[in-house]
């Protein structure tokens, strides 16, 4: 899996490319675990380019999402492809993730947040 | 039907080889969409609880994979050489919402239009998943 980070005020974006599973996720949940030691807790990661997911992916996004929380940050995730999202909807997980269609709706929800 | 058989030795990166494989297979059969993904989707989750909970990584053990395919349907067995498969997979607890496993046997069983387990003689396990080539969508379209 390749990541691309960049930043966008406090959020951190991470652009994922290629398969979330067992052998790639481990590499996704350094790079966060690097980020939250630097306190970049505020993740946005943009799955628009992830074009496989299993349980074992999710798994490392389930963890990623209770690191996130131990931190007291904010994980938000965008651009499922409909494969993405429908598995997400089967496993139940699209209720305890923020999911948003697009990142600059991810993005937006952030400026409101602060906002309020 | 046409018979295709893979084997894997019991390592992380077996999983990528599998998917090539598999890519493979479907692409020659014109496999592609929904129905493409739902199969390489419920088949990485079969061989995963094999590498993990049936030859729990062990190299020396292998996982093989046979496919029969023809027009109408696709019939995978993915077997592993671990022990007590069978008893695992019946007392496997539901997955709670924040747990970061579980799902896989879900997942399965969402997208395959029959999933069987049997204990092989050495007391792996063998997991038999049929598919419709026609996905669910088509049918409600039809």
């Amino acid at each position: 899996m390749e990541i691309v980070m960049r930043e966008e005020g406090a959020a951190t974006i991470l652009n994922l490319k290629g398969r979330l599973d067992l052998a790639s996720g481990s590499g996704l949940k350094d790079e966060v675990k690097a980020l939250l030691s630097k306190e970049r807790t505020l993740l946005h990661l943009n799955l628009g380019e992830v074009d496989f997911i299993n349980s074992s992916g999710l798994g490392v996004l389930v963890s990623i999402m209770k690191e996130v929380r131990l931190h007291k940050g904010r994980l938000t995730l965008s651009n499922l492809a409909t494969y993405v999202e429908e598995i997400f909807e089967i496993t139940q997980l699209s209720h305890i993730f923020e999911i948003y269609k697009t990142e600059a709706e991810a993005l937006d929800s952030y400026e409101s947040v602060k906002a309020e | 039907m046409t018979h295709y058989e893979f084997t894997y030795p019991s390592v992380l990166n077996s999983e990528c080889s599998m998917l090539r494989d598999l890519v493979g297979v479907l692409d020659e059969h014109s496999v592609t969409g929904f129905p493409k993904h739902s199969i390489l989707v419920v088949i990485s989750e079969a061989f995963t609880n094999a590498l993990l909970h049936g030859n729990r990584l062990d190299p020396n053990k292998k996982i093989k994979i046979v496919i029969e395919i023809n027009k109408s349907e696709m019939i995978a067995d993915i077997i592993d050489e671990g022990q007590g498969g069978l008893r695992k997979i019946r007392k496997r607890p539901p997955s709670h919402q924040w747990a970061e496993g579980g799902r896989g046997i879900g997942i399965i069983g969402h997208y395959a239009s029959s999933v069987d387990f049997a204990q092989t003689e050495r007391g792996g396990l063998r997991v038999t998943i049929k598919f419709a080539r026609r996905d669910k969508r088509e049918y409600k379209k039809a």
